[in-house]
């Protein structure tokens, strides 16, 4: 049974020319459909437009029409989509309202105006569901970040929604996080729900999903889950230089914040053609090394050192650093402030950038911006690399570009430190790999494969 | 703790020390605010508040200290020449200004049980149905607080590692726009989420009931009586009015008045803590 027929609709943001989505026909049954595409090819626009967000929330102009769970879309407030079909978003610290578990989870039927004796039954249910009954009565800032979003999980299913919705829901989590979100999001098709999701990770996904989408570039077709493949995972590139001398170390370093020990005793060091990838989950300290080796943080003990010239960091949230009008401004400032002679085409080149070259940087999707603050912070010759989840959010071709751009840098005699979850980013890459969590770092076995 | 019996306390506390001008009932609020905070948050919980207000108050002291030159007890004198500062600096003046500071510390310390006792969403359902909605998205963006200091540190530190230097206020927008556009667009996110759950649906209910308990009970009986008590002790003429001016004295202190004040204290014996 049909739980959603999009026919013939297009839709395009205010002050936008283009399209998002064109002539979209489609059909989506009930059980797992997942959504896949390259970033900026309007993904998230589709998923918004089955709970009536597009044109809502977003305002802009819409044709054609969109009935979901029975409703028409065009002529259902948002408000009211939301007892039939719930949504997952992508960050999971901007989806809380409150700061209790529990009220957390509570808060549509609170909005809903269900009687409060059966609120309590219903989170208790949600909670169950989505796999986190215990954390009930948790203070909200204490969760990790899978807990946060299977929190908001709860949150939709607490309404009790026939479809439910799910945005990128593991863009932000380390491998175990994203693992338990996507287990409790599939086992909602044994409970007899639909549910609707986008993801990067699909392997899992596409052995369970009967429906598979694809959109890019706004035009939507389908395909079958069981016989399409995801692209290749980025090829390791060649190595044209010997690795060089020590570009930075640490040696005995403890690092916290608020009396709290973050690293503790840590001896490390990288050499300057290197890329040494930091796995781990998160929380771990992933993010406080590269901030000591940046000398961002200071350490409470121990030595920091790095050879001369200049450090490009990208921060776990890259966009906050985003604040010029065009994408190409962005990059020249960069190029400008470090005396390099680049032309900001080069690196915009590299990273599929020269599109939007003069876009406004916060108008991109959440793949483009992440591409954006990368270019942003990688032109010119960096003499020490650092990155922080560089491929959140960015597509199969956007890691290739990224892997070419990284190795590029290496060759250059760049000494590069990569955190991230990625699997087929760091095993393109990585030289070493370092684990790190609970603010001990260990070296693991990483054999390099080309 | 309910909130609304939290508000009932902290509204008279604030009517005492704001209807008088008296300082020993002026310190009495004080200490009963002072004593409460410690009965509920522990007095390490609320070390840094009371840093904050005693660097107010002393603000207050010297402020009143150095521009009120009036009062007989004459301390030491600047050459009348200095502008703004010179002149005669009165024992008179510097009591004033004490008041002053005991007048804003108490009421500082009687409104901080909202933000350290209780959490947002328990002051939330303290207020009038008609207004839950404003309420909601008050707490929502309160929630936001915690993402802006954090966006500046990311922006700071990414900006000085892209060549950005801080060189004048001007340089700050390098630093402060993307800050202010993250927030903007955090909030943005938040109430879209907030829509997705059926926000502004019409009426509300909320999942904890706001029933007040007995110990609940016992503080709003106890500071209306305390807010009746000091009315009519004001109407009537026991709490004397006090002013330093010219020349100072000892407060007129009466019973009546104290009692009202001691009723005050009365979370120091309902006030579980929540360390």
């Amino acid at each position: 049974m049909a739980i959603a027929t999009l026919t013939d609709l297009t839709y395009s943001y205010p002050g936008r020319a283009q399209a998002a989505l064109k002539d979209v026909g489609l059909t989506i049954e009930g059980g797992l459909t997942v959504i896949a595409g390259p970033s900026g090819g309007g993904k998230s626009t589709l998923l918004r437009t089955f709970n009536g967000l597009v044109p809502h929330f977003h305002g802009g102009r819409i044709s054609g029409s969109a009935e979901v769970m029975g409703l028409d879309v065009i002529a259902t407030p948002t408000r009211k989509m939301a007892r039939n079909v719930g949504f997952v978003f992508q960050d999971p610290e901007l989806q809380t309202v409150y700061n209790v578990v529990d009220r957390e989870v509570a808060f549509g039927l609170e909005n809903t105006a269900v009687p409060r004796r059966e609120i309590a039954g219903r989170v208790e249910e949600a909670l169950h569901a989505a796999g986190v009954a215990d954390l009930a009565g948790r203070a909200v800032r204490t969760l990790s970040g899978g807990e946060r979003q299977r929190v908001a999980l709860a949150s939709a299913l607490a309404m009790r929604p026939n479809l439910v919705v799910l945005d990128e829901p593991t863009s932000q989590l380390d491998p175990d996080g994203a693992q338990l979100v996507l287990a409790a999001a599939t086992s909602l098709v044994d409970e007899g729900k639909s549910v609707v999701i986008s993801e990067h990770r699909l392997d899992h996904l596409l052995r369970q999903a009967n429906g598979l989408v694809l959109v890019d570039r706004g035009t939507v077709t389908t395909a079958d889950p069981a016989r399409w493949r995801p692209p290749a995972p980025p090829v390791r590139p060649v190595r044209s230089t010997a690795l060089g001398g020590e570009a930075w170390s640490l040696q005995r370093v403890s690092a916290g914040f608020d009396g709290q020990l973050v690293l503790d005793g840590v001896d490390l060091s990288g050499r300057s053609g290197e890329i040494v990838a930091l796995s781990g989950p998160n929380g771990g300290g992933k993010t406080s090394l590269l901030r000591l080796i940046a000398g961002s943080l200071a350490p409470l003990s121990g030595n920091v050192s790095r050879r001369p010239g200049r450090v490009a960091y990208l921060p776990q949230n890259p966009t906050v650093l985003l604040h010029l009008p065009t994408v190409r401004a962005e990059v020249r400032f960069t190029l400008e402030r470090s005396g390099e002679l680049d032309q900001p085409e080069t690196i915009l080149n590299e990273l599929e950038l020269l599109p939007m070259a003069d876009r406004y940087p916060r108008d991109l999707s959440c793949g483009e911006r992440q591409r954006t603050a990368l270019a942003a912070v990688l032109p010119g010759s960096p003499a020490l690399v650092l990155l922080d989840e560089p491929t959140r959010g960015i597509d199969s071709s956007a890691r290739g570009a990224l892997v070419a751009l990284v190795a590029h840098l290496r060759d250059h005699g760049a000494s590069v430190v990569l955190a991230t979850h990625d699997d087929e980013l760091r095993d393109a890459l990585a030289d070493r790999v370092i684990h790190v969590a609970d603010g001990r770092v260990a070296e693991m076995a990483f054999a390099v494969t080309t | 703790m309910n909130a609304r019996a939290v508000a009932a306390w902290s509204a008279c506390c604030l009517f005492v020390v704001l209807s008088t001008t008296n300082p020993v009932y002026k310190l009495m609020v004080l200490a009963a605010a002072l004593s409460a905070l410690a009965a509920g948050a522990g007095l390490r919980r609320i070390r840094g508040l009371l840093v904050a207000v005693l660097l107010i108050s002393a603000f207050a002291i010297v402020l009143n200290f150095v521009s009120a030159h009036l009062g007989t007890t004459v301390l030491f004198e600047l050459p009348a020449q200095i502008p703004a500062l010179g002149g005669p600096y009165t024992l008179e003046a510097l009591v004033f200004g004490a008041t002053g500071g005991i007048t804003i510390s108490a009421a500082i310390l009687a409104a901080a049980p909202f933000s350290l006792l209780l959490a947002s969403h328990e002051v939330m359902d303290a207020v009038p149905a008609p207004l839950s909605r404003t309420g909601v998205a008050i707490a929502a963006s309160l929630n936001l607080v915690p993402g802006v200091a954090t966006s500046f540190v990311q922006v700071t530190e990414a900006q000085r590692l892209r060549g950005w230097r801080p060189r004048g206020p001007r340089s700050w927008m390098e630093v402060v726009v993307p800050v202010v556009l993250t927030s903007v667009e955090g909030s943005i996110q938040l109430a879209e989420s907030m829509e997705a759950r059926g926000f502004g649906s019409g009426a509300r209910t909320t999942m904890t009931s706001h029933a007040l308990q007995r110990s609940d009970w016992m503080l709003v009986a106890a500071s209306g009586l305390a807010l009746a008590s000091f009315a009519v002790s004001h109407a009537a003429g026991w709490s004397t009015d006090w002013f330093p001016y010219p020349t100072l004295t000892f407060p007129t202190v009466d019973p009546r008045p104290i009692a009202a004040c001691l009723l005050l204290f009365t979370p120091v014996l309902v006030w579980r803590s929540r360390r």
